[in-house]
């Protein structure tokens, strides 16, 4: 079987992780708790953060299985369909959600008054070959890229302290409004599940695993200082500004003498949102073929595109509502995503344990 | 007892061969001892025939035996015992036969001459330093070249024929303990798997041992010049030579190979490693330069510079046709010239180029129907495309689709095709290496001669990528 590196593996992690958060959500979260949006990120960071350590058990355990075949020999296939069935769901609205804030920013940017399929055409075959191609092939490529990425995204960081920015005011929110937050945008997180799915894809060779923690927390550290400067740059007219990582670069007065600098953020927009949707189109055909094991992914990858163009017809007209809709109905999906399967996955792991270690006293 | 009759199966065999112009046979008597040599006298040397086996021959006063042939008379390096059965292909392959009516046993020796080339610095790989020596059309030579550089009982040289009517030599090398084991077999597999009636140049093989047949990517790697095929080998890699061709295979095949120069080894490699940034920087305007500047000029004005905006509005401005209508034009163009120059005489090269350079896109300019950043945008990527030379069939083409891509989606097209051809080329393997390793995957101990390189020093390992069968050069 073709797997990937931890190295790989630590790269979709970290595009796992922008994803969602790096042009709408600041604005968004600014509007529920202002400042103290930092702390609502740290927490649901810190959250996510936790399901690492279980990924790695669960590898460990089981190291070359695939987690529907675990789910399937511990919960029976029905559960393990029904929970697949939410995980497809997940990734499928994950994506198109990231794909329509990158749309309003492309729209705004660049395409204006075209027609509004166009960046749907240039990013859907990108995204179905890379699905064919294997998750091999396309990590493989996110590790390529990954420098130019990363590099464009810690520029725009630092081009935004060329501008006056001063320390935004926090613990300004109620306790009410900081959990109605958390509970809002939890939707936007559970980055580390796609690890589960791509489990029996992963070769980690001893000792490791840590460099998994490494780049978590780097991507971690990235998204907490754009929303800090973010906050710092805008202060309280930051939910105006809906792409808060191209919305750095502006009114940066010195580098503006040598040109627009937009086309860092853009370019940068455009990585990591191809790679998101990689990674989520991947994760839903996964989904797909366990659900359906008769069909191929051939199959998944026709689906998806047929649901991701009808919806994304339907909505990108209506985008507010598609935002707003997500913060009130996708929290109940991520709820089960991210924290109830990983509990389920914790729980098997305990069992298992127990169940050595009364076999290993039995052998004493 | 009589073993041949001579006469009959010389003529037995000049049937067989249909009469051929350049047959040819001698006859030598000595009392009852009767000899036949058999040879087509275009493809031997016919002095050294005379010298070295029928004069000796006819000095020799006592009984004549194959053994006293073999070890007395005949003042020949090359010669041996040959089947009956195969004895044709030996005459074809430029031997020249003995038989005789005292003995079963045959004689052939090699006595090959044909017209060749002597090696030469070849003109798809000139270099500054470094050896200027360059494969010729003939096996042989070619081999001695190889050899003269690897003075190792490791190197091993493997002969198949291919083709069922030219029955061309192939020629599979490699140095036993540090070429992978399964990588030559997979090449011995493909070769002694090609079907085909003539092989008449190593392109001719090269179609059948890529992994991926028909992809625009090149997957074998190729050169001129033995310096460049010794390294490959010392790297474990595999070469496979192709008689009556100059240019040598080599697999696996990566990316960077095509970045790295024979030039690169002979110089500071500071300079080398600056110099190979400035081929992958080339590269990259080859491919995108066109595409990059219609996106800009048709989606993404704002993000050009205000006066650099003016100046491509000021001389755009009241042209015929559209951005990407024009640049297609003038893409075209530049290559209607490349190929004609390509194609014609030196001496009308030069006035194609005048004519297309000058008359061509000067009077275009003026006459209002091409704009000077677009002459200059198209010219620059047809420049740089020759940073690279040998990537430079697949970049042509792709630069039509970057083009294409820039002009309908906008960088948002550019990113796109980018990134699909990326993962294109991470999805297939040249013999089990990674196409576009050491970077996807990162191999580090591969890095010391990628873009960047390492003094040649430090270079202790074989590059991973290869999988060599031992790692360490010393």
């Amino acid at each position: 079987m073709k797997k990937i590196s931890v190295r790989q593996c630590g790269m979709i992690i970290v595009m796992c992780i922008f994803a969602n958060k790096i042009l709408l959500m600041p604005s968004l979260m600014y509007q529920q708790t202002s400042a103290d949006s930092i702390f609502v990120l740290i927490t649901l960071f810190l959250l996510d953060f936790v399901m690492l350590p279980i990924f790695i058990k669960l590898k460990e355990s089981y190291p070359d299985k695939k987690l529907y075949d675990i789910l399937k020999d511990k919960l029976g296939v029905v559960i393990t369909k029904i929970i697949y069935i939410a995980m497809l769901c997940f990734f499928f609205f994950k994506c198109l959600l990231v794909f329509s804030v990158t749309y309003v920013y492309f729209k705004q940017q660049i395409y204006q008054d075209e027609f509004i399929f166009m960046a749907l055409i240039a990013f859907l075959p990108v995204i179905n070959h890379a699905v064919i191609s294997g998750v091999r092939a396309f990590s493989r490529t996110i590790e390529l890229f990954f420098g130019v990425v990363i590099a464009g995204f810690i520029v725009c960081l630092v081009i935004s302290l060329f501008t006056p920015i001063s320390t935004p005011d926090f613990f300004i929110s109620s306790g009410k409004e900081f959990f109605s937050a958390l509970y809002n945008h939890i939707f936007a997180f559970g980055d580390f599940i796609i690890l589960f799915l791509i489990m029996d894809r992963i070769e980690i060779k001893k000792g490791q695993a840590k460099r998994l923690y490494f780049y978590s927390i780097f991507a971690m550290i990235l998204v907490v200082i754009l929303f800090y400067l973010f906050y710092a740059k805008y202060q309280i007219t930051a939910f105006m500004h809906n792409n808060a990582l191209a919305d750095l670069l502006v009114f940066s007065v010195q580098f503006n003498a040598i040109g627009r600098l937009d086309i860092i953020a853009m370019l940068t927009i455009m990585f990591i949102t191809l790679f998101q949707m990689e990674i989520f189109n991947y994760a839903f055909c996964d989904c797909f073929v366990n659900i359906f094991p008769l069909l191929n992914k051939n199959y998944s990858i026709v689906v998806f595109d047929i649901l991701f163009c009808i919806l994304y017809y339907v909505f990108i007209g209506r985008y507010e509502t598609m935002v707003t809709s997500a913060l009130f109905w996708l929290p109940y999906l991520a709820i089960v995503i991210n924290y109830l399967l990983p509990i389920v996955l914790l729980v098997i792991l305990i069992i298992r344990r127990r169940k050595i270690e009364k076999k290993d006293k039995n052998l004493v | 007892m009589s073993y041949f009759n001579v006469k009959e199966k010389i003529e037995e065999i000049k049937n067989t061969l249909n009469n051929s112009v350049d047959f040819s046979y001698r006859l030598y008597k000595k009392g009852s001892q009767v000899l036949g040599f058999i040879f087509l006298k275009s493809i031997i040397d016919q002095s050294l025939f005379s010298s070295a086996v029928y004069f000796p021959l006819q000095m020799y006063d006592g009984k004549i035996t194959i053994e006293n042939l073999k070890n007395d008379i005949l003042k020949c390096v090359d010669i041996k015992e040959a089947k009956e059965k195969d004895m044709i292909s030996e005459i074809l392959d430029g031997k020249l036969i003995i038989i005789t009516n005292f003995s079963i046993k045959i004689l052939s020796i090699d006595l090959l001459k044909f017209p060749t080339r002597t090696p030469s610095e070849p003109p798809t790989s000139p270099v500054i330093q470094g050896p200027r020596e360059g494969f010729v059309e003939d096996l042989q030579t070619n081999v001695t070249l190889l050899r003269r550089r690897l003075k190792t009982q490791n190197l091993v040289m493997e002969v198949l024929r291919v083709g069922s009517q030219t029955q061309t030599k192939v020629c599979i090398t490699y140095i036993k303990g540090i070429a992978n084991k399964k990588i030559v077999k997979q090449v011995r597999e493909k070769i002694k798997n090609i079907k085909i009636d003539g092989i008449l140049d190593s392109y001719n093989i090269l179609f059948y041992l890529e992994n991926r047949p028909g992809s625009l990517f090149k997957q074998i790697g190729n050169t001129e010049k033995p310096d460049i095929v010794t390294s490959k080998l010392l790297e474990g890699k595999v070469a496979i030579l192709v008689d009556n061709s100059p240019i040598v295979l080599t697999v696996p095949f990566i990316f960077i190979e095509d970045l790295q120069n024979s030039n690169d080894y002979y110089t500071n490699h500071h300079y080398s490693s600056f110099v190979r940034v400035i081929r992958l920087f080339g590269l990259l305007i080859a491919l995108i330069a066109p595409g990059f500047y219609l996106a800009l000029q048709l989606y993404h004005y704002n993000i050009l510079p205000l006066n650099f905006l003016i100046t491509i509005a000021d001389t755009t401005q009241g042209l015929p046709f559209t951005p990407f209508l024009e640049i297609l034009f003038i893409f075209l163009l530049f290559q209607i010239l490349y190929e004609v120059s390509l194609r014609l005489p030196s001496y009308l090269g030069l006035a194609t180029s005048v004519v297309g350079a000058l008359i061509l896109g000067d009077t275009g300019v003026k006459a209002g129907l091409i704009s000077p950043p677009g002459v200059i945008i198209v010219a620059l990527s047809k420049i740089a495309l020759y940073t690279i030379p040998e990537q430079a069939p697949q970049i042509t083409v792709l630069q039509l689709v970057f083009i294409i891509l820039g002009g309908s989606l906008g960088l948002i097209g550019l990113i796109s095709g980018l990134v699909y051809i990326v993962n294109y080329l991470n999805n297939f393997d040249s013999f089990s290496t990674p196409y576009l390793a050491p970077y996807s995957p990162r191999i580090p101990q591969d890095l010391k001669d990628a873009v960047f390189m390492d003094p040649i020093y430090s270079m202790r390992q074989r590059p991973k990528s290869f999988s060599p069968e031992s790692k360490e050069r010393v």
